[in-house]
């Protein structure tokens, strides 16, 4: 295949799966899918290999779903799938990290064979139990546990399974909607590429996926080459909801001769008692989009890409999460996994990394009644602070990074729930100075238009630990989180007052270089 | 008597200008566009095309019609006077914010552009309106007059207002325009709820802030232009070309200039869909190069795609999201930063890059003898024999040669390629940007684009064409006669035409058709005026209805174009199911147990479509003579026969490699492909293997 040929079919399977995406955010109902991009779509090969992603949604639901499909094949014997089989899952060891994410993934019959599979992870509005937040006990409260099983059986629904969802989340239509909407872009991206195949006169897509995973395995094996190897060392801390301090170390060790790079999280924090703790998949997600943003932005992502970054986990680790741990609320760390693997690459690339941002978004989820005393749960919302400085440039303000989501806006919000917001401008002077300042964090204050009281669950973190500049640059401000004007310290999910006002004022990012 | 219409094309390069007589004759002419002041080359094509059909500005008694890209350059540019934002206090950093959404995930040094309006010139009013549309603050005039007095200190004469919720009930932003109106008449108000009245606090903060800044920039320039034509004898006001694909009075134009933004790039993709008609091809790959950019639009059943948001201003690498959001109703298409002012360079990988930066018209290429050094794709076409130095304009304008030689020295020597290899490496790479551009568009929205044929314009377009094609798998290029003036030309071939939409949010199943009458025999009165401005007869316009509609809880809408009158037929069912009929059609499948939501009505008020031919000659009698020259074909010497297009005759088949040459563009074809004459005038090469 020469490079012509390949780099017509590689964007065009990069175009399906893009336009399955795109698709699946236009049907959708929850504001976090639309709006907020919370989603993943990838396309498989025969052997369940992600051989494209669309250039949209989340690292940590991305490089989690490209390990999902083999989970789920592992499971259930390919050999005994149907045209118009779906597979449904949320385990959270198997997919996304949380009950949360529902992952479907429908194969891609020609003729009477499977050429591949269409996949996506979105995050549902509710998935029943205790709801957002890191509150829950052990994983059993956290709602309720999909296994691997069929959403539909050759075309038909699975009713019994369509059954228990609907008495056990609070939003049924909601996920319903969302729900079809993962299996109608599945469609689109089947009839794509069926189309692909027609055009080129391709039988399948094995050959190209070998083509594409070979080549970007090398690709990225090359660009770790360039680096000298070593074992260089980075440390990040950060505190979470309850006021407990999550330390994350990684020794990150570049062998420059088969070009690889292993990520040994020892000495980081124990499990936590908190839904804070972290499923190997989803740290394995983060820890990889450090390193590919690093070395090389501009590489598709697939499963070659992925492959030469290989992760070490203690058996008792936060970012290593055994079953029962609660995991609700993983993001809270699991968006910090990428900082103290960018300060170990800071020895080596120092001019490709970022300094240490305000990290994970601050989420929130509300639930109560209207002024008419309808109920109402809203989807999990999520506002982020400032991004840390580049070498050659500002840290970004109120920007989403590590992960790539939106903030929905305030009029999709207050459309959607009995909602008033109050401001929502930037926090100035909250990046850390430096030769580069770290972007600035934002004020946000809310308040409630109901008669009855109501239920406040926002997951915040960084409100004593700023996050720490690079190289000489000054540490961002940490956060704030007030109720009425007074700090709030209840972790989890809080009764509110109708009339209470909620503030949050996000962490600044660090600095890079001294000023 | 005869009937002129006169129409001028101003774009990033090259001001066009056509002069169509209703005989079929048609006088066509270019010259550069005169950056400082756009009127100047407005007036000398004017000049020249009048002067080569030897008539006078009273005599132009149809239209005038203008595409212009002054408000795309005022937005580039950022020289307008200060401006001034009136945003809802607590909410003063809207454009600063964004999203809070990064464009590319992994690219950790993407960058944004500064807002439009900056902070010094943002204020904030104590008001509030709730989504439901309940006024919870009103607006207080002392705070208004305070604002005033503050635009008076900063020499603010022009203001966007944006209020939350605005979308759902303007009464709030209607105070502040008010206020303004008597306290602060010479200031210009903008509002949101006029401008796009939609949903989502950015899009609709930068759409207004753009109408806005563009405003005091725009108004003018118009006023200017009605005043030179009014001086200079003709008799028609002129009418303006919009983004949407129809043409408006200068004077509500220059109001809401964000409407005006892809107004050349909207005319090229306009006559594309007329070429489309007359060759009945329903589906096409309109490809427009010019000096700067490029644009590629898909033709599908006869008509352009038209989308609802797009993007001005892209700041970094050309990345969609790096640039200005905006939401008014606009043609569909892609534009890269590839024409044939775009540079060369080599970067520091050793790899060959061409644009996005671009020399534009000054200094322009080497070639054009302005001073330009870098070496450029027009330079690369002058270096190949493509295009004849002696004979650019037809000879108006002299290439220099020897200058774009010793460019591409220079550059190939960082190559290690020699002249006519480096030459034809960016001619290379150049087409596959574009093709690659087109392919990611078309699957984009679900178009198969191999096979279709590729309409050419634009002055770089012809050029290139062919080559595209080879790499979108097209098997046909036409070339359209008046190819290098072909979007000025689009402007005639354009109906008056504006889109109204207003939002009245409710389930389908309790529609208030009272109100809808109202809502929707206001938006038809406003259509008429637009209609009535731009020399419309009442007995010529047509109304048409369209309604934006989604499943509730979702918040994207499909649209729907409606076959009756909803002020006089109240059929909610119909409604129904033309919208899941659509649906169906955009997403596969219907959920039967959602009840359904209408956001917005929408009313297009539009005349006739303008009967204007292409107006070729046609000449069957004479055998083409042809000369022959050197071209470096893949770097190579290849002798390649040179016709003019005047002297090609219908029905005789020519084998490429060739090129044909007209005044003011050259079409290349490639070894491997056949160009015939069609009767209508239009070129159209084939593919003969390979395909």
């Amino acid at each position: 295949m020469d490079g012509v040929e390949l780099q017509i079919l590689w964007s065009n399977l990069i175009g399906i799966v893009s336009e399955q995406a795109r698709a699946l955010q236009r049907v959708a109902f929850s504001p976090i899918v639309r709006e907020a991009g919370d989603l993943a779509n990838g396309l498989f090969d025969q052997r369940a290999r992600m051989v494209a992603q669309a250039v949209t949604g989340t690292p940590g639901h991305i490089n989690s779903l490209a390990a999902a499909a083999g989970n789920l094949l592992a499971d259930i014997d390919p050999e005994t799938l149907k045209p118009g089989d779906v597979l449904i899952t949320n385990d959270p060891w198997m997919s996304a990290g949380h009950f949360f994410d529902i992952t479907v993934l429908s194969p891609i019959f020609r003729e009477n064979r499977i050429i591949g599979y269409a996949g996506s992870t979105i995050h549902h509005t509710d998935i029943g139990g205790y709801g957002i937040g890191s509150g829950a006990r052990d994983i059993h409260e956290e709602g309720l546990w999909i296994p691997v099983m069929k959403l539909y059986n050759a075309g038909e629904p699975n009713s019994t399974l369509f059954d228990i969802i609907r008495r056990n989340v609070r939003t049924p239509d909601a996920l319903f909607g969302d729900l079809a909407a993962q299996v109608s872009s599945a469609n689109i991206a089947a009839r794509r590429l069926n189309a692909l195949c027609d055009r080129y006169g391709l039988v399948d897509i094995e050959a190209l996926s070998d083509e594409i995973i070979n080549r970007s395995e090398e690709a990225t094996r090359e660009s770790i080459r360039k680096l000298p190897g070593g074992v260089y060392e980075g440390e990040s801390r950060f505190d979470v909801p309850g006021g407990e301090t999550v330390v994350l170390k990684t020794a990150v060790t570049i062998d420059s001769n088969a070009g690889e790079i292993t990520i040994d999280f020892a000495g980081s924090s124990g499990p936590s008692r908190m839904g804070i703790n972290v499923v190997p998949a989803y740290t394995h997600a983060y820890a990889t989009f450090a390193v590919r943003s690093t070395l090389n932005p501009d590489l598709p992502n697939n499963a070659g890409s992925l492959a030469p970054i290989k992760l070490k986990l203690p058996d008792s680790c936060i970012v290593n999460a055994k079953y029962p741990s609660p995991v609700n609320a993983r993001h809270v760390v699991g968006m910090y996994v990428p900082f103290p693997i960018l300060k170990a690459l800071s020895h080596v690339a120092p001019d490709r990394v970022v300094a240490e941002g305000s990290g994970a978004v601050w989420t929130v989820q509300i639930n109560g009644r209207d002024e008419a005393g309808n109920p109402f749960t809203s989807s999990m919302f999520n506002y982020s602070g400032g991004m840390g400085a580049r070498a050659s440039k500002p840290g970004l303000s109120a920007i989403c990074y590590p992960t790539g989501v939106s903030a929905v806006p305030v009029e999709v919000l207050e459309a959607s729930y009995p909602i008033v917001f109050g401001c929502k401008e930037l926090e100035r002077g909250t990046g850390g100075a430096g030769a580069q300042p770290g972007g600035d964090g934002q004020r946000i204050s809310f308040h409630m238009r109901t008669n009855s009281p109501w239920l406040l669950n926002t997951v915040p973190s960084r409100l004593h630990e700023g996050p720490e500049g690079l190289l000489g640059g000054a540490d961002g401000a940490a956060g704030r989180y007030e109720v009425n004007g007074k700090p709030e310290l209840r972790a989890g999910k809080i009764e509110m007052k109708p009339e209470d006002e909620v503030l949050m004022v996000t962490p600044g990012g660090g600095g890079f270089g001294a000023a | 008597m005869t009937q002129y219409s006169l129409a001028i094309d101003i774009g990033g390069t090259f001001t066009d200008a056509v002069l169509f007589a209703d005989d079929g004759r048609t006088f066509v002419d270019k010259t550069l566009t005169t950056h400082g002041n756009l009127i100047e080359g407005f007036f000398r094509g004017v000049d020249l095309v009048l002067g080569r059909a030897g008539v006078t500005p009273q005599s132009v008694n149809d239209v005038v019609v203008h595409a212009t890209t002054v408000v795309t350059n005022a937005l580039i540019e950022r020289k307008g006077p200060p401006t001034g934002l009136i945003l809802t206090k607590g909410f003063s950093d809207i454009l600063y914010i964004r999203e809070e959404h990064r464009y590319d995930m992994y690219d950790p040094q993407i960058e944004y552009a500064e807002p439009l309006i900056p902070r010094e010139c943002t204020f904030v009013l104590d008001e509030r309106v709730y989504a439901d549309g309940t006024v919870e603050r009103p607006v207080g005039e002392a705070e208004v007059e305070e604002i005033i007095a503050q635009c008076r200190e900063r020499d603010i004469v022009s203001v966007a207002v944006c209020l939350l919720n605005a979308y759902r009930n303007g009464v709030n932003e209607a105070e502040v325009a008010r206020i303004f109106a008597e306290k602060a008449p010479d200031i210009f108000v903008s509002v949101s709820h006029d401008i796009a009245p939609q949903m989502r606090e950015y899009l609709r903060t930068s759409t207004v802030a753009i109408n806005a800044y563009t405003v005091p920039i725009t108004r003018p320039y118009l006023n200017a232009l009605i005043e030179e034509l009014g001086h200079r004898g003709f008799k028609q006001q002129p009418l303006i070309m919009l983004s949407n694909g129809g043409v408006i009075g200068a004077e509500r134009a220059g109001r809401t200039p964000v409407r005006m933004i892809e107004s050349g790039p909207a005319a090229g993709a306009l006559v594309a869909s007329h070429f489309s008609r007359l060759l009945d091809k329903p589906e096409l790959i309109s490809f427009d190069m010019g000096g700067t950019t490029a644009k590629a639009c898909m033709i599908q059943g006869y008509e352009p795609l038209v989308t609802g948001t797009f993007e001005v201003d892209r700041r970094y690498r050309f990345m969609p999201g790096s640039g200005m959001p905006i939401t008014v109703p606009s043609i569909d298409m892609i534009e890269i930063g590839a024409g044939g002012g775009s540079i060369a360079s080599v970067n520091s990988l050793g790899l060959l890059k061409v644009g996005p930066e671009s020399a534009g018209s000054i200094p322009g290429p080497v070639c054009y003898g302005r001073g330009g050094t870098d070496p450029c794709v027009t330079d690369a076409d002058v270096v190949l024999g493509i295009l004849d130095p002696d004979n650019f304009l037809g000879g108006d304008m002299r290439l220099d040669a020897a200058g774009a030689r010793a460019a591409f020295a220079a550059l190939g020597e960082r190559l290690g390629l020699d002249v006519e290899h480096a030459a034809w490496g960016v001619f290379d790479v150049v087409c596959e940007q574009m093709a690659a551009a087109t392919r990611a568009h078309a699957t984009d929205r679900g178009i198969d684009y191999r096979g279709l044929p590729l309409l050419a314009f634009g002055g770089a377009g012809p050029v290139h064409a062919c080559m595209v094609a080879e790499l979108v798998e097209s098997t046909q290029v036409i070339y359209p006669p008046l190819a290098s003036v072909l979007s000025a030309f689009g402007t005639l071939v354009t109906p008056a035409q504006i889109d109204l939409v207003r939002s009245l949010v409710a389930r389908v199943d309790g529609l208030d058709w009272e109100q809808i009458g109202k809502t929707v025999s206001t938006m038809v009165e406003e259509g008429r005026a637009a209609l009535a401005e731009a020399g419309i007869d009442d007995a010529e316009m047509q109304f048409s209805f369209g309604a934006e509609l989604r499943y509730l809880g979702q918040q994207s809408e499909v649209k729907i174009a409606l076959d009756f009158d909803p002020r006089k037929v109240r059929d909610a069912d119909r409604i129904c199911e033309l919208f899941e009929a659509e649906y169906v059609t955009q997403y596969g499948l219907k959920l039967d147990t959602m009840p359904i939501e209408l956001v917005n009505w929408i009313v297009t008020a539009s005349g006739k479509t303008p009967s204007r031919g292409s107006g070729v000659h046609k000449r069957h009698d004479e055998q083409p003579a042809h000369k022959t020259r050197t071209v470096y074909l893949r770097g190579e010497a290849t002798p390649v026969s040179v016709y003019q297009r005047a002297d090609l005759r219908v029905g005789q088949v020519l084998d490429g490699p060739l090129i044909v040459e007209e005044r003011e563009t050259t079409s290349f074809v490639l070894p491997g492909w056949t160009l015939a004459l069609h009767p209508d005038g239009s070129m159209i090469a084939s593919r003969t293997k390979g395909a």
